[in-house]
């Protein structure tokens, strides 16, 4: 829509004037101003370019509104309010802020630091608060982990705070004798307090928690303990017991080291999914993708795995094997590598190694790559990385297996290159061996108060433990937690405990690296945090420190806690002068203290860790593989909608967990997609249905654990089955994998349901594949370009035309950026059954194909997103213009004026509108829409929605320039998906402005394409092929 | 001329059996209207109606939860009502090609099944306009899809989309093929008045009949309009369909974005609508028998022959869709062709097109077939399953595998796309039902002039002789 020249209009005008009937003196004179006021009258229209009035140079002119347009816009707004009377809108108040809280400006959104600590994983986050209500959780850039990323669940951990089912305030269970009754009545704090402390005072005060990763709750615990001489028993049920022991039997500190995977030019991972679900995925994921944006000097990344993970689908080479074989393929490795690298191994380790002279023959994988793994290692010497770790390497060798990994990280010289020590972490000290103490003591009757805070042993715990049967036995159970779970239900009393962001604390990811974590909401209900009870009941019964005591508020405690302890410390040097009041404030504002090590002085490995080296798995016929899924985890989070409709990165299946079968064995037992297949290890069986997954060794069956919650709310309960169930005692260490398994075939069919219809690419160019050796012949390798031409000029993008960048060889699929685009947009969640029906919303999806044969079939992840055409299709087939076309090149969506024909989405080639089929804002209950964007409209029922390139980030970034009088630059508008992206994947940005990062892109990368280039839609994305850094060590030759 | 060959003299068959006199004819014609319902009408008109009944509460329900509870969804945005829609606009489009093309082209004919087949037309536009209207997220808000002056901007249609077209041409045919068949009517409705035996009866069609008195300078008009609407309706009968095709061949989809498709839809109408025709034709002469005197078999044989005919294009266009689609080099487009209608998930439903269109109508090759009334009703049941298939194959085939196989998906058909489809059926049936009682069947006026054709010279007199004070339409 262009207004026309005025100099045209103006002789138009002189020529048609008559002056038979005049209006005014001017008019009949016809004076100079009156034809100037003739025209600005009319020149004005909402239609006029948007970015005329932008920047600093035009801001003042063009800007008024004329008179006539003022009431026009009056009318239409009084129209509008008639004819919203008409439709029956419900009418809502805004009232005004009596008082307006200092920093607060209505319509304008504040961030704030935080943090995000889930058991493993911590990450630095900038949460945005909207009058008040955080609505959106995003990395913080200036954290050095994730540097701005972040994961699914992290930001979905917002949702938790509105969940519907978290408990508002202290609550007691009527426990009968067999403690089989569940009801629950609430009590007063002073009740609770009373009684617990009556308790407490008898001593005999047990602490059951998760990995504290704060180190001030950390002290209210010690504090705590001296008080009442109680104990901490730290457990998670995705402990990495076996790195921390591994670590100690290997070096003697038993910390999880930090890994430098940016430092590694090989990477050969042992079932540690370390881009998905393993320690700290989103900096691991964007370590890794960071050392792959120059092809040239790119990494490899070699996974042997037994379950189809995140990181086996992002190999540059990948071995299927079965946890069984774990420790052949690093004991393999080690008598590979170990005569090249003249370390002097003693008789203990060469011992150990004997069995393993033919390790690739035992893994079924030719000689020949398996030396060539090895000499890559050796080439890479201290440049490499070898990991194991997670559930599917929890077997009878999983010590063993850390050992091992150990020893080859140290013969490779990478310990203190790519294997950092002294910047680990050592608060992730929760294992197994403590909680079946803790069993013990239970029994025998030693614990007679036992505290749970943040830990769900009810639900995740092996029952070979009996920890049900111990419970009976302690005379006090206090919870600390917000819901109603499978733990709670158990416990006398509820010391309902704050939600995260309704909390004050700190955090220490890793050695030396601090953030505080700020609240963003005040409680909405009548809870208190964990460290506030706890220093309560030491003030009530008058007991320990005097800091424990002394203080009114947790928050009180923290601050001195960091004005005494930790400001000395870390305020040394250039902060000396600095006040400890302006420290905080910094501290508070950056979010972050302490930096990530380069390197670490390397440590000596002991050889005598191998003194009693015995490989216990000898494998069986068929051995299950327990694994975490990256939505999913340990199954804290499962009441989140958003995260049990966020497809699996790998199966696309939501809502479900399932046994992860190869083709053959499941050929082999007559078993189909969705069949029910009974799983049963030594006397625990399970039924779950079947998944076939292509590239899954033949004798494993993988099941995701933190499913089938019983007690996580309405949305997470009965999804999947509990898979923890299969988690067995052997000698005295909980075992999730290597466990021989027996599959029965029920005979009944079960739906899985996935969101995506079809594995293949049909040889199409959708996913653009090439090697790194086709690379260096040719950049554009495998990209088919199209002459496209065209009898019209196209439309013309005279202020900003936006454009975007996928690079696909970052991209691993994770899906941050779909929960990211689902909070931003209020992106609705339609359940299963919806799903099975195509009726998923997500604006931005991981479309995910197999190539290469089924046996040992590879994945390539390509999002999808609206291309926003220059030729969009849907624009012109849309009968009320309801979609159209922006002079930024934005393909705008207007819901007011959608009918709802469907037609735009049955024209659109790359199928990312969705459509409103359901009132679906009416279902949200309360207060789950506070979570929701107010920047973004709450679509009702029948209308067409898509990605609208976070058009209210546009708008927001281009005020902000305006206010501040200068023109936008490139990186001041991030889209959602964009910030989330862990790799860097997404750029967004002005393709006008020469020297945007995407406009590069655009002009010059050889490896971009446009997706169905030849249908001339003219996307405003372009994908950037994938390369495989494979060719050296496969005979396969290129792929296409 | 030079030769003189002994070949008998070709004879016409005759279009009105049993040697009627004028007044039979009209007493016939109107005995369904003026007698009291029969019980075999009661039993279908009582199932229509509840049939019919049953398709509001569904549409009712539709309207106020959401098009969820159909099986529209991702990627198959169109389903049921848009399908039906197709089947229905093409089912009306028979009435318009008897009673207009055929007017002009002077076939005598078509006189004993103009009236109904158009009615059938109107019924059928009727049924088949709530479609896209209930189809939207909010039917509510339709009335945007015209353009009118507003004040919302003011805010204008999209004159480029297909959608809107649809809604000009829909509109435009459904009025002037109303228009057609009522002006068709007058004369008859003046007969119905003189022979009314109550008041009220003589009101109505006093008022229907907008004072029809015979007069020479009536009949002038009158022929001169009907002459002008056959002329406006003649291009309708092709524009329509072509427009409804543009829906889909100006679409960008493979299966869809198809040059053939004007013609074949065409074609592929007034086949389903030949086919339904004769489906309703069968069932009057079963209903009034005296109908089959000037129903004859004849006229269902031509008829019938014309469903062939039509077939055959169908089938000619199945096949070079084939052919385009190989020519072409776009793997798109023959991905959908050769792997995804023929052999893919919804091939069942390929093959009972192909099956009922193409393959059954080839029965009518054989005389004996194309005149026995049996195998034509069940031949055009067949033709019309056969054609809504059709629509089923080119919506939902198309839509549930295009470019990015990510997509793809299944059309997740519910028991309201059941109600929806077979509803429609009660809407029509309901309506013709009720036009069968109320309005004559046959057009009286225009029945009288052919009564001749074929007759034997020496029976002329006869006839003329026979024609009482009952002239051509009343007074």
């Amino acid at each position: 829509m262009k207004t026309q020249s005025p100099d045209h209009k103006q002789t138009l005008n002189d020529h048609k004037r008559d002056h038979t009937y005049w209006k005014s003196f001017e008019d009949l004179n016809d004076t100079p101003e009156f034809k100037q006021a003739l025209q600005t009258e009319f020149m004005s229209s909402p239609l006029r370019e948007e970015s005329i009035n932008e920047g600093a140079e035009s801001a003042s002119e063009g800007d008024k509104w004329a008179r006539r347009e003022f009431l026009k816009l009056m009318g239409a707004s009084i129209a509008l309010t008639t004819a919203s009377g008409c439709i029956r809108r419900p009418v809502q108040k805004i009232v005004p802020y009596a008082m307006q809280p200092e920093e607060v400006v209505i319509g304008v959104s504040n961030w704030y630091t935080s943090t995000y600590f889930d058991g493993q994983e911590g990450l630095g986050l900038l949460i945005k608060s909207r009058e008040g209500r955080p609505v959106h959780i995003q990395g913080n850039p200036s954290h050095p982990l994730n540097k701005g990323a972040v994961s699914s669940r992290a930001q979905a951990s917002l949702l938790s705070l509105y969940d519907p089912e978290r408990l508002q305030g202290p609550k007691r269970n009527l426990l009968n004798e067999k403690r089989t009754n569940k009801e629950t009545v609430s009590v007063s704090w002073e009740d609770l307090d009373k009684k617990a402390v009556e308790e407490l005072k008898k001593a005999s005060v047990y602490i059951l928690t998760g990995n504290i990763s704060s180190p001030a709750t950390q002290a209210v615990i010690d504090d705590f303990n001296k008080a009442f001489g109680a104990q901490q028993v730290v457990w998670e049920p995705l402990a990495h017991d076996d790195i921390t022991e591994g670590q100690l039997a290997s070096y003697g500190d038993s910390n999880v080291p930090f890994y430098r995977f940016d430092k590694a030019k090989t990477i050969v991972s042992i079932d540690a999914d370390f881009l998905g679900s393993w320690l700290s995925p989103v900096s691991f994921t964007r370590q890794f993708s960071s050392a792959r944006k120059n092809i040239e000097t790119m990494n490899r990344l070699i996974s042997f795995d037994s379950t189809y993970s995140l990181t086996a689908a992002n190999a540059d080479l990948r071995f299927k094997i079965k946890p069984s074989m774990q420790l052949t393929v690093v004991m393999g490795l080690i008598s590979e590598v170990l005569v090249a690298t003249g370390y002097a191994a003693n008789e203990a380790i060469k011992t150990a190694l004997i069995p393993y002279k033919n390790a690739a023959e035992q893994l079924k994988i030719s000689q020949e790559s398996f030396k060539k793994i090895a000499d890559e290692l050796l080439k890479n010497t201290g440049e490499s990385l070898v990991v194991a770790g997670g559930l599917q390497t929890k077997t009878s060798d999983s010590l063993n297996l850390q050992i091992a990994v150990n020893l080859l990280n140290s013969i490779l010289k990478n310990e203190g290159k790519t294997v950092l020590a002294n910047k680990g972490n050592n608060r992730l000290n929760a294992s197994y061996q403590a909680v079946q103490e803790l069993v013990k003591k239970m029994n025998a009757g030693l614990v007679k108060t036992l505290i749970i805070y943040r830990a769900n042993p009810l639900y995740a715990l092996s029952k070979d433990l009996g920890f049900a049967q111990a419970l009976k036995k302690v005379q006090t159970i206090i919870y600390a937690g917000d819901k109603m779970d499978e733990t709670a239900q158990f416990c006398h009393l509820i010391a309902t405990d704050n939600h995260a962001l309704e909390t004050w604390g700190d955090t220490e990811f890793a050695s030396g690296v601090y953030s505080i974590h700020q609240p963003l909401i005040r409680t909405m209900y009548d809870t208190r945090s964990f460290q506030l009870s706890l220093m309560t009941w030491a003030y009530l019964a008058n007991q320990g420190p005097k800091r424990l005591t002394s203080h009114e508020t947790y928050y009180d405690y923290l601050r001195d806690f960091w004005k005494e302890e930790m400001a000395p410390k870390l305020a040394k040097g250039k902060d000396k002068e600095k006040d400890f009041e302006s420290f905080w404030n910094d501290l508070l504002q950056s979010g972050i203290i302490g930096e990530t090590a380069q390197t670490s002085p390397a440590r000596n490995f002991k050889p005598e860790a191998f003194a009693h080296f015995k490989k216990r798995n000898m494998g069986s016929p068929l051995e299950l593989a327990l694994y975490t899924k990256v939505q999913i985890g340990d199954g804290a989070l499962a009441n989140i909608g958003w995260l049990q409709e966020l497809p699996d990165p790998v199966t696309k299946i939501v809502w479900d967990n399932y046994a992860c079968l190869s083709i053959k064995l499941a050929t082999e037992l007559k078993l189909n997609e969705g069949d029910l297949v009974e799983v049963k290890v030594h006397d625990k069986r399970i039924n779950l249905p079947t998944h076939i997954q292509p590239g899954l060794h033949d004798e494993v069956v993988a099941v995701a654990v933190g499913y089938g919650r019983r007690a996580a709310g309405k949305v997470g309960n009965g999804v999947g089955e509990d898979a923890y169930v299969l988690a067995t005692l052997e000698n005295n260490k909980v075992l999730f994998s290597g466990l021989a398994v027996e599959l029965k075939k029920i005979g009944k069919h079960y739906d899985l349901v996935t969101t995506q219809g079809h594995d293949a690419m049909e040889g199409r160019q959708i996913v653009v594949t090439a090697t790194n050796k086709d690379y260096t012949k040719n950049k554009s390798a495998n990209i088919h370009r199209h002459h496209t031409w065209s009898l019209w000029s196209g439309h013309h993008y005279n202020g900003h035309k936006w454009g975007m960048s996928v690079d696909l060889n970052s991209c691993t699929g994770c899906s941050a950026c779909m929960t990211a685009c689902q909070s931003e947009n209020n992106i609705h969640v339609v359940g299963k059954k919806y799903v099975m029906q195509g009726r998923e919303m997500h604006w931005i999806r991981i479309d995910r194909y197999y190539t290469g044969d089924v046996e040992n079939a590879e994945t390539v992840f390509q999002p999808i997103m609206c291309q926003h055409c220059d030729n969009a299709p849907c624009e012109t087939v849309c009968p009320v213009a309801a979609t159209v076309h922006s002079s930024e090149g934005l393909n705008e969506m207007l819901y007011n004026r959608c009918v709802g024909t469907r037609y735009c989405s049955n024209n659109c080639p790359y199928k990312v509108r969705r459509f409103n089929w359901f009132n679906y804002a009416k279902l949200i209950e309360k207060p789950m829409h506070m979570s929701l964007n107010p920047e973004v409209t709450v679509r009702p029922r029948g209308v067409m929605e898509k990605c609208t390139f976070c058009v209210q980030r546009i708008k927001e970034g281009k005020n902000i320039a305006k206010t501040e009088g200068r023109a936008l630059k490139d990186g001041d508008i991030k889209v959602a998906c964009e910030t989330a992206c862990p790799a860097s994947a997404i750029t967004f940005g002005d393709l006008n402005d020469k020297n945007s990062a995407v406009a590069k892109i655009f002009k010059s990368e050889e490896r971009a394409y446009a997706l169905l280039e030849e249908w001339y839609a003219k996307p405003s994305v372009r994908y950037l092929s994938k390369i495989k850094n494979n060719d050296k060590l496969t005979s396969k030759g290129s792929h296409a | 001329m030079s030769t003189q060959l002994n070949i008998p003299p070709m004879k016409r068959a005759q279009l009105v059996l049993g040697n009627k006199t004028l007044k039979e004819i009209t007493d016939d014609i109107c005995a369904p209207v003026e007698s009291f319902p029969s019980k075999g009408w009661m039993a279908l008109f009582v199932s229509a109606k509840t049939l019919f009944l049953f398709y509001i509460l569904t549409i009712a329900m539709v309207v106020a939860t959401g098009m969820g509870l159909l099986g529209v969804n991702h990627p198959v945005g169109w389903g049921t009502m848009i399908i039906t829609f197709v089947f229905w606009v093409g089912i009306g489009h028979a009435g318009t090609l008897i009673s207009a093309i055929l007017f002009l082209f002077r076939q005598k004919w078509r006189t004993s099944v103009a009236r109904s087949a158009e009615a059938m037309t109107v019924f059928a536009v009727m049924t088949a306009g709530i479609f896209p209207l209930i189809h939207t997220g909010r039917p509510w808000l339709d009335f945007w899809l015209f353009p009118y002056p507003n004040q919302r901007g003011p805010l204008w249609v999209n004159f480029r989309s297909p959608l809107l077209w649809d809604v000009f041409a829909i509109s435009t045919y459904a009025t002037v093929s109303t228009v057609f068949w009522f002006v068709g009517m007058i004369p008859d409705l003046a007969t119905l008045k003189d022979r009314a035996q109550n008041k009220i009866r003589r009101t109505i069609y006093g008022a229907l009949s907008l004072g029809w008195r015979g007069t020479a300078k009536n009949w002038s008009h009158y022929e001169m309009v009907y002459l002008i609407l056959a002329g406006l309706s003649t291009p309708l009968v092709i524009s329509v369909h072509t427009i409804v095709s543009f829906d889909f061949a100006v679409s960008n989809l493979p299966g869809w974005h198809t040059t053939i498709f004007p013609p074949y839809f065409v074609a592929g109408a007034i086949f389903s609508g030949f086919a339904m025709v004769i489906t309703l034709m069968t069932l009057m002469r079963m209903g009034w028998p005296k109908f089959k005197d000037y129903i004859t078999i004849d006229h269902m044989e031509v008829m019938n022959k014309i469903i062939m005919m039509t077939g055959l294009m169908v089938g000619y266009a199945y096949g070079s869709e084939f052919l385009i689609a190989w020519y072409s080099g776009n793997i798109y487009e023959q991905y959908v062709f050769f792997v995804s209608r023929a052999f893919g998930p919804y091939a069942w439903s390929y093959w009972i097109m192909i099956c009922c269109n193409v393959v059954i109508p080839q029965l009518f090759w054989f005389k004996k077939l194309r005149r026995s009334i049996p195998v034509m009703f069940v031949v055009s049941i067949f033709v019309n399953i056969g054609m809504w298939f059709e629509r089923f194959v080119i919506t939902v085939t198309s839509l549930h595998r295009d470019f990015l196989p990510s997509n793809w998906g299944q059309y997740a058909w519910s028991m309201y796309d059941t109600a929806i489809l077979v509803g429609s059926f009660g809407m029509f049936f309901t309506i013709f039902l009720l036009y069968l009682r109320v309005f004559p069947a046959i057009s009286i006026a225009e029945i009288k002039p052919v009564m001749n054709v074929g007759k034997d010279n020496d029976s002329d007199n006869h006839s003329g002789s026979g024609s009482d004070n009952h002239n051509q339409g009343g007074h």
